[in-house]
């Protein structure tokens, strides 16, 4: 697609974004703080929408860019719950390591 | 210029990224998720998504990230001690991040990229264009996105709530 005078490949932009994507897994599966954890699904969140505005304007079809407006409220959304589950549980203790959350893993 | 740009924020977002998930205080790793997001704001502005670009950088860079940093400074660990439970973690881990990547590599390498029909760019990603399909087509789901907030809204009072004995 052209932007700006400059010709420019979808495919750059998705690269970019299978990029961020893994290194948010990478994120999710190394640390154990359960913010960052937190801090990282967000970041996987991000490289999705960079693909929905990608394919949007490849195909010339807003419904692209809505569903990437949808996906940040759900995003915010899930931010607000995660976070107060997590000062939920730190009103009780200090969680240094996700893998102490086990109580219920029956 | 485009890709000027585009390499620009790209290394951007690479690199904070890279710092997302290398750092060991979690509030640095949380500035770099705004320098993430700052960065994919520019590729949403190259992509012609105006709006995107302005809801990304007040609801995501702002109010998100806001309340990230507040948790943090209130009550997260100020370091990690990297010391995992379950041996080969990260190697595991290394493996399956590198399978998944060769997956979606090879989704990506089956597209056919259809030729863009003529896309008036004058129109294409502003406000008034996102606005006629938010609440013409897509108005049940954007009122359930608002039922969605309630929601969030209710269950963070309900779950941050000061907790009282009443035995």
């Amino acid at each position: 697609m052209t932007l700006g005078g400059s010709h420019l490949d979808a495919s750059w932009f998705l690269i970019l974004s299978a990029i961020l994507f893994t290194l948010g897994a990478v994120g999710v599966l190394v640390r154990r703080n359960p913010l960052v954890i937190l801090i990282c699904i967000e970041l996987m969140l991000n490289a999705v929408n960079l693909t929905l505005v990608t394919f949007s304007r490849q195909l010339g079809n807003l419904e692209g860019q809505l569903f990437t407006l949808m996906s940040i409220t759900v995003a915010a959304a899930e931010a607000v719950v995660g976070l107060a589950i997590l000062v939920d549980i730190f009103h009780t203790r200090d969680v240094e390591d996700v893998d102490e959350l086990s109580e219920m893993k029956g | 210029m485009a890709i000027a740009v585009f390499i620009i924020a790209a290394l951007m977002a690479i690199a904070g990224a890279v710092g997302v998930i290398s750092f060991r205080e979690p509030i640095r790793s949380v500035l770099s998720l705004v320098v993430v997001m700052i960065a994919l704001g520019i590729l949403f502005l190259l992509l012609s998504a105006q709006f995107v670009f302005v809801a990304q950088i007040i609801v995501y860079a702002g109010a998100v990230m806001v309340l990230f940093l507040f948790v943090i400074a209130l009550f997260g660990p100020a370091r990690e001690f990297a010391r995992a439970n379950l041996r080969f973690q990260s190697w595991l881990s290394a493996v399956f991040v590198f399978a998944l990547l060769v997956l979606i590599w090879m989704m990506l390498a089956g597209v056919q990229y259809r030729q863009p029909d003529k896309t008036d760019l004058s129109t294409f990603g502003t406000v008034q264009s996102i606005a006629v399909g938010l609440f013409t087509t897509y108005l049940y789901p954007f009122e359930l996105t608002s039922l969605l907030l309630l929601v969030a809204a209710i269950g963070a009072i309900y779950l941050s709530r000061k907790k009282v004995d009443d035995k």
